[in-house]
């Protein structure tokens, strides 16, 4: 049986673990009664809050239960928020407001120095940081880094999420046959560390107040490793282990669903794993993966599909890495998730359900202490279902996305920009969709006063159960084909989102699903509207090609020996990333791609 | 009937958004549509080729990672400077491509782009009536390999027209062509990786030497309709290449794993100007002997998946009496070793000089494919030697 068997059997156990429980808080008196004394205790300790009309409410709601087995159901089955197995969150709080003064008993002697910044989200001493995160990338390295300067000017924390441009996504240079046109489209275009340094200028990249969070897959132990020798360059090496942020570097994904892999699979997880290997051990706040179900929904999966192939791919990276020696409580809680959350009925629960599989797996299954056990998010809302066909509608689809991703507690969240369906989105609409963020959690009192406030409805648990079952049928469908690897190569994964993708088209087609505008109450014109389109200008291209002709003319004669020590260490079969770090230096990142896939072939494409 | 309409699709460089094209491929071919699938990430010069080398009526080209402006532009630049302009270019990129690019597009020769929100229907209603008429009689083909390619369409669409051979005419004498070619046949279930294999073996003819040309002709399904998605190029990312000229044939019909035109068309490949000939037939069934024994085919490889049942299946399988040479893919996976044994004690019964060699196609580099690769070699030099002995 592979990881994944196991994982399907721990959580079955633990359900039925959950009803032993709830039978012994009824049999069991005095079990029973330590329950109720945890729960009134737990209850009696919830600080509570005002909100600005003065109304008073807790900061941690809870059913109102006073029977054993309910109790027993309630924090075995669920948890409370920072507790295993974390259904209503990864933290005890978050996203609430520093507790306004006032009276209050329970909250007992702790007052509150007036103006001071109050720890909310239970991860250390730091002042709560915002959990919006903007991805943006356009043109050239010093766009986008003016881009990030203006996103972050109100922001107490400076945390980048960074697009990278086509070419750079499959690892080629902008010097590339037939690549001009795409130069700086839909992400920002990075081929040598000389940009990498331009694309974070001005920040402070050691600052505990910044991050980075890269949004490639394919060739990103290249690119890691020109961020760090771009940190180096500027902070000097002190900074390597103060480095914080994520890379996606995730190559399940790409194969099932975003089709950016450049080498053959087990070559990509082979050099993904040494980067793991090597930022666990000297960047211990680095996340060097971000296991993503995003692209997978985006690709037209059904939400229970994204779910049950991005915990798997998740399962599947532990066992792995494990088997490479590296400790489960060193790469445990540095996996963090990404998921899409759009408009179908599964997403009121569907992060909640992946939160509680991953904790019950990571500890039953891999054995991982209380940090691994984390189900980290990073959520966005669903692009595909934004349309061009009156797309100012797309600012409601956007906020009831939020609003589901909130009630699912994510820890962070990127919301999109209406005008994503035509363009890469411009400063006015980035500018709407980062304020929709605020106004559902600052402005408005749905999340900022207490938590678990719509957690927990009927309806809530219905999905739950629904999707949690779903789930484990698709584990049982993997582990029947051998295991995530074998299915994958088995394009198990891709056809099946494939065959999703098109009876979603099909539905919109024939109206089963309704889309607003454009298959139920249209206008009758299908213009798009006039916007104001982000394109890098012929000149910028040929700029970022003119630079790059003169990196690699400057390293012609160092860049040949970095290569030829690359391919050796590659051919070896040792850790790859200490040599990738050299190369980056003196190698442009189409030259490092080229001259690895000359030793490890290049990915065939499954269709 | 008429013959089946061929169109090539594709999605651009630096782009992997397929979810689009492969829903729009399945409609196409539902309505009897030939489509080649060239895939995702796809450069101008790989869409050109491949398209000059189908004789497609049109490219559609399904574009969401911007630069679509030059992409299209660059498509139908080369069409006309390789003397293709008579294979029209259209396409589509839902939100992203707008109005006024759409109108840049067509004022550089794109024939129409669709927009988001356009229907599966209007596009097949498109294709169908701006692509299907016959094409006008050309005068005069610009290059060897338009050439070549407008002759195999007049044998597959003359085969189509009449059931009964009409292409003796269009390939000339059989008997008196010269044969160049050395011709490989490879056949096998579905599922084998004839395709991989074949795609590796590709990159060793290339890189072993610097002028050899190859032709490939590769068999996919014909839908119950007509249609087919002819998909082999999409995985064979070695042969997207120069000197490799290709051509995707669907069944449009036939059982046995050829079309009714393969003989003919791989006549005329064998006699012009290649050094190499591989011809690969759609999965095959136990009973399939889809190559004559006329002498076309010099070489036959039988691929196979270790995983074929029981033992008792191989008595089955008539290929394994025939084939020069028997190929156990996938040589990795558990039952690679029983499969090995069973088949080579199968192959002893027939006491003849056949060959079995273990392969991983998917590993890059893999020995086993090596060792094919200079088994296949040795006997083309046997066989041109034996040829010079004889004249």
């Amino acid at each position: 049986m592979s990881k994944l068997g196991q994982v399907v059997e721990a959580v079955e156990k633990y359900n039925q673990f959950v009803l032993d429980q709830v039978k012994r808080a009824r049999s069991d008196e005095k079990f029973g009664r330590e329950l109720i004394h945890r729960w009134n205790e737990t209850k009696a300790k919830t600080p509570v809050t005002q909100t600005p009309t003065g109304l008073p409410l807790p900061r941690l709601a809870l059913p109102e239960i006073d029977e054993p087995g309910e109790i027993a159901r309630y924090l075995f089955g669920e948890g409370l928020p920072g507790e295993f197995p974390f259904l209503n969150g990864a933290y005890r709080e978050m996203y609430l407001e520093p507790v306004r003064e006032i009276e209050s008993a329970s909250y007992g002697k702790k007052t509150l120095a007036s103006g001071a910044k109050q720890k909310v989200d239970g991860n250390g001493a730091r002042p709560p940081e915002e959990p919006t995160r903007l991805f943006s990338g356009l043109m050239l390295a010093e766009d986008t880094n003016e881009r990030f300067h203006y996103l972050t000017q109100h922001q107490r924390t400076h945390r980048l999420s960074t697009a990278f441009d086509g070419p750079t996504l499959y690892g080629i240079d902008s010097d590339a046959d037939g690549v001009f046109g795409k130069i700086g489209e839909g992400g920002v275009a990075i081929d040598t560390v000389e940009d990498m340094t331009r694309l974070y200028d001005g920040f402070d990249l050691g600052s505990p107040n910044f991050s980075a969070s890269m949004t490639i897959s394919g060739p990103a132990p290249i690119i890691m490793a020109m961020y760090i020798a771009a940190a180096k360059r500027r902070f000097g090496s002190k900074v390597v282990p103060k480095l914080r942020g994520t890379i996606q570097a995730d190559i399940f994904k790409e194969v099932q669903a975003q089709n950016e892999t450049i080498f053959p699979i087990e070559a990509s997880l082979r050099f993904l794993t040494d980067m793991v290997e090597f930022t666990t051990r000297e960047m211990p706040r680095w996340y060097p993966i971000s296991i993503s179900g995003y692209h997978i929904g985006e690709a037209g999966s059904t939400p229970v599909q994204q779910a049950a192939y991005t915990l798997s791919n998740g399962f599947a990276y532990a066992e792995m890495f494990a088997a490479r020696g590296i400790p489960v409580d060193q790469f445990g809680p540095r996996l963090s998730f990404f998921l899409d959350c759009g408009l179908d009925a599964e997403y009121i629960a569907l992060a909640r359900v992946s939160r509680r599989v991953w904790a019950i797996g990571m500890r039953d299954a891999f054995n991982a202490g209380p940090r691994g056990q984390l189900f980290k998010l990073h959520t966005q809302t669903s692009g595909r279902s934004l349309i061009a066909a009156e797309f100012k509608n797309n600012l409601t689809r956007t906020a009831a996305e939020l609003m589901l991703a909130y009630m699912n507690a994510t820890n962070s969240c990127h919301s999109n920009s209406a005008d994503e369906p035509f363009t890469t989105p411009s400063e006015e609409w980035i500018r709407l969709a980062a304020h929709g963020q605020a106004i559902l959690l600052e402005e408005s009192g749905i999340f900022k006063h207490t938590m678990n406030m719509l957690s927990g409805s009927p309806g809530m648990k219905a999905v739950e159960r629904a999707v949690e079952r779903a789930i484990l049928d698709e584990f049982r469908e993997i582990e029947r084909l051998g295991g995530v690897l074998a299915a994958v190569e088995d394009r198990f994964q891709r056809s099946q989102i494939q065959n999703a993708a098109h009876r979603y088209e099909q539905q919109i087609y024939d109206g089963t699903r309704p889309i607003i505008g454009l298959n139920r109450y249209r206008n009758g014109t299908d213009d798009i509207p006039e916007v104001k389109l982000a394109r890098t200008p012929r000149k910028k291209q040929q700029l970022q090609v003119d630079r790059l002709a003169k990196f690699k003319k400057k390293n012609a004669e160092k860049s040949k020996r970095a290569l030829d020590k690359l391919a050796a260490v590659a051919e070896s079969g040792k850790n790859c990333f200490p040599a990738l770090l050299d190369a980056v230096e003196v190698c442009s990142l189409g030259q490092i791609t080229g001259r690895l896939q000359e030793v490890v072939g290049r990915f065939r494409p499954m269709v | 009937m008429t013959s089946p309409i061929r169109i090539l699709t594709a999605v651009p460089i630096c782009d992997g958004h397929d979810s689009a094209i492969n829903t729009i491929n399945l409609e196409f071919i539902r309505h009897g549509i030939e489509v080649i699938y060239l895939g995702y990430h796809r450069s101008v010069g790989d869409i050109v080729r491949a398209a000059i080398q189908e004789d497609v009526r049109a490219i559609g080209i399904s574009s969401y990672n911007g630069g679509h402006i030059e992409f299209f532009a660059e498509v139908v630049d080369l069409l006309r400077k390789r003397g293709a302009s008579d294979i029209k270019v259209f396409g589509g990129g839902g939100g992203t491509i707008t109005h006024d690019d759409a109108v840049t597009m067509r004022r550089k020769g794109v024939d129409q782009i669709f927009f988001a929100g356009t229907s599966l229907a209007e596009m097949t209603d498109y294709v169908r009536k701006n692509y299907g008429k016959l094409r006008k009689p050309q005068s005069r083909a610009k290059s060897w390999d338009i050439e070549l390619a407008w002759k195999l369409t007049e044998i597959e669409d003359g085969l189509a027209k009449s059931k009964r051979s009409t292409s003796k005419k269009a390939i000339g004498n059989r008997q008196s062509a010269i044969r160049n070619a050395n011709v490989i046949g490879f056949t096998g279930p579905g599922g084998a990786g004839k395709t991989t294999l074949i795609d590796e073996l590709v990159l060793r003819f290339l890189n072993q030497n610097r002028k050899e040309r190859i032709a490939i002709l590769s068999h996919d399904p014909s839908v119950v309709g007509e249609g087919a998605l002819l998909g082999d190029r999409a995985t064979m990312i070695n042969s997207q290449n120069d000197r490799v000229f290709m051509r995707s044939m669907a069944t449009r019909g036939q059982a046995g794993g050829l079309s009714p035109a393969t003989h003919d068309c791989l006549a005329l490949l064998a006699r012009s100007n290649f050094d190499y000939v591989i011809i690969e037939t759609v999965g095959t069934g136990q009973e399939a002997m889809p190559f004559r024994k006329d002498g076309i085919v010099d070489q036959t490889v039988l691929v196979m998946n270790p995983d074929y049942g029981s033992q008792l299946q191989l008595q089955k399988i008539v290929m394994l009496d025939l084939a020069d040479i028997v190929v156990v893919n996938k040589s990795d996976l558990q039952r690679a070793r029983t499969a090995h044994s069973e088949i080579e004690q199968r192959l002893e019964q027939n006491r003849r000089d056949q060959r079995l060699i273990d392969t991983v196609a998917k590993r890059h580099r893999n020995p086993g494919v090596d060792r094919l690769f200079d088994l296949i070699c040795r006997s083309e030099r046997s066989r041109r030697g034996k040829a010079g002995n004889q004249s």
